[in-house]
């Protein structure tokens, strides 16, 4: 049976890179999310999934992404993305085969999930050791609360 | 008569390898005059890392020198130190291990054909490029990419750096239903396996042949990956406790990894070394499926690597099937293990060749010393005696863009993962 809606965090073990595997564990726990979605979402934490995050959305309706992000704005800023949005950028390798790659991959092969968001923070590139910095640490709350609110739309138009 | 220009080509950042490394190529009076595979992705010290930790931590260690190849890592050094501790982990161990590694095999090659190869043969910079003519191609390699990984996750708890796998067997054992599930998926894989290496056999494959010594392991009838002892098709026959004796590291100045040259010349490594040298232990319908390209081996054409890939992983795809059909539920997934200091010597067959471990083990189960050779250092000598010969032959008087190309495909041919060779540094300080 297909998902109503994925929530996927990608990431890494690595300071800031975390961010998409912690967020997926609050909203996990999230209250708000129980209430509105109950049994018809679905979690997915991936460590750089490259090309292969195809294979993970293929079977939902809507997928929301939550990701690290680096665009040169201050650390901590958060960022709400949907497709159109995304830059394609040069992969020079599979080790760099991120998300802007697996989206536009997703495009042409026609695997685009009906509604794909992309929810992210912007990163302090600096940090490192198993912990997020305090900029993306004090954002996330935010970000959070702006899925839920996302979610709550969803509930409300009748997705679930 | 073509001109003869000086040529200096630099290929900053080589695209699609695993890795970072450059190419550098001067050419004076029509002759290569310099040529070199640098390497300077940092030097990652991990046999030093691995100084003072207990055994047991090894595995899960070495699972992170490479996110492509983790399960050859854990592999080899299960088997270097199961080989101290003269440790015989029993058949369904051994059988589950192999199915474990076809896992890998299937989505490191999956991995390499689609996403890393395959777009040199159609003219295309990505496999998005690829994708819009070839996208029915593109999508089987994604599905087979995904069974890999499936694979993987089933004996390592995850597909990235998996942590099932520990000194003496597994920590779990899977479970009938999980193992049922992924019968299925093998078995829908088999046509799509077998398609992929008609395909690549039809890909536009230039003609070089050129003179090497392949090196890889065999063992009594089957297609070599977890054991077996070292050959080549120039005499070699050892154990692999002789690796020391017959292999040499060296440094050269431009590369943070070493290069290995065996009895001080180059070699291959690999899937087409693997091929040249157990062949004849393929399963038969794989063996047909070979046979039917009608490529003759030995095969001496780095460029039919990427045909290579393919049959192991029709190969990989046929065994992991063979060998789950036969699952049972052990009453326990590993033996126990007493610890013995000495030297214990492990090497098996990584999706990129043949990956040599060995640890000197304390009485208290420390690590005293650790050595790692991965196949790319194993490679680089031969890569670099490869371009010279290959863009010789193709040309120098090709235009700059032409060249670059081709020697970035002739470097592909290996599959370099440059992340895992990348263990060494010597640090020169010069002063005036």
């Amino acid at each position: 049976m297909r998902d109503r809606l994925r929530i996927i965090g990608v990431g890494s073990p690595f300071g800031d890179d975390r961010l998409g595997w912690v967020a997926v564990e609050m909203l996990q726990n999230s209250a708000a999310l129980a209430a509105v979605g109950g049994g018809s979402i679905s979690f997915a934490v991936l460590d750089r999934p490259g090309a292969l995050l195809l294979a993970h959305w293929h079977d939902a309706d809507r997928v929301i992404v939550v990701d690290a992000v680096r665009s040169g704005a201050p650390p901590g800023t958060r960022h709400r993305l949907e497709p159109g949005e995304w830059a394609a950028t040069e992969s020079v390798s599979s080790h760099g085969f991120g998300l802007a790659s697996a989206l536009e991959l997703a495009r042409v092969l026609g695997d685009l999930p009906s509604h794909l968001v992309l929810y992210g923070i912007e990163i302090d590139p600096t940090c490192s050791g198993f912990s997020l910095s305090e900029p993306v640490r004090r954002s996330l709350p935010d970000l959070i609360h702006e899925i839920e609110r996302e979610v709550g739309f969803f509930a409300q138009s009748g997705v679930f | 008569m073509a001109e003869r220009r000086d040529i200096s080509i630099q290929v900053p950042v080589l695209a699609r390898v695993e890795g970072e490394g450059a190419l550098e190529l001067r050419v004076h009076n029509g002759a290569i005059e310099d040529l070199k595979l640098r390497i300077f992705e940092p030097p990652r010290m991990f046999e030093k890392l691995l100084e003072g930790r207990d055994y047991s931590e090894v595995p899960d260690m070495v699972a992170r020198i490479c996110g492509i190849c983790p399960v050859a890592y854990q592999m080899s050094a299960v088997q270097a130190i199961e080989n101290l501790f003269r440790v015989e982990p029993g058949p369904w161990v051994s059988a589950m291990r192999r199915v474990l590694y076809c896992g890998e095999w299937i989505q490191s090659h999956s991995l390499h054909i689609h996403m890393l190869a395959a777009p040199d043969f159609f003219g295309c910079s990505s496999v998005v490029e690829l994708a819009r003519t070839h996208a029915a191609e593109v999508r089987r390699g994604l599905t087979l990419q995904a069974l890999g990984n499936d694979i993987i996750r089933l004996f390592g708890g995850r597909s990235v750096h998996p942590v099932g796998v520990r000194v003496g067997g597994f920590h779990r054992a899977p479970a009938m239903a999980e193992v049922h599930a992924l019968r299925a998926q093998l078995r829908a894989a088999l046509p799509q396996a077998e398609a992929l290496v008609h395909w690549t056999a039809s890909l536009d494959l230039p003609e070089s042949e050129q003179e090497f010594t392949s090196v890889a392991l065999r063992h009594s009838g089957e297609y070599p990956l977890t054991r077996g002892r070292l050959v080549s098709d120039s005499k070699l026959d050892i154990s692999v406790d002789r690796f020391e004796a017959h292999f040499t590291e060296q440094q050269v100045p431009h590369s943070t990894a070493l290069h290995c040259l065996h009895d001080g010349r180059p070699y291959l490594v690999g899937p087409l070394a693997r091929l040249n040298l157990n062949r004849d232990c393929l399963p038969a319908p794989v063996r047909a499926a070979l046979d039917s390209t009608g490529i003759r081996f030995p095969c001496r054409n780095m460029h039919y690597s990427i045909v290579a890939r393919a049959v192991e992983i029709y190969f990989a795809v046929h065994e992991a099937l063979r060998l789950l059909e036969a699952y049972s539920e052990p009453d326990s997934p590993f033996v126990e293990v007493q610890i013995r200091a000495g030297a214990g010597f492990g090497c098996t067959e990584a999706p990129r060749g043949t990956l040599w471990h060995r640890y000197d083990v304390a009485t208290d189960g420390s690590v005293a010393r650790a050595r790692i050779v991965p196949p790319t250092s194993q490679n680089q000598a031969r890569i670099e005696a490869d371009l010279r010969q290959a863009l010789q032959a193709y040309g120098l008087e090709h235009e700059d863009a032409a060249l670059r190309r081709r020697g970035e495909r002739v470097i592909r041919n290996y599959d370099p993962c440059i992340s895992c060779a990348t263990h060494f540094l010597d640090l020169r300080v010069m002063r005036s």
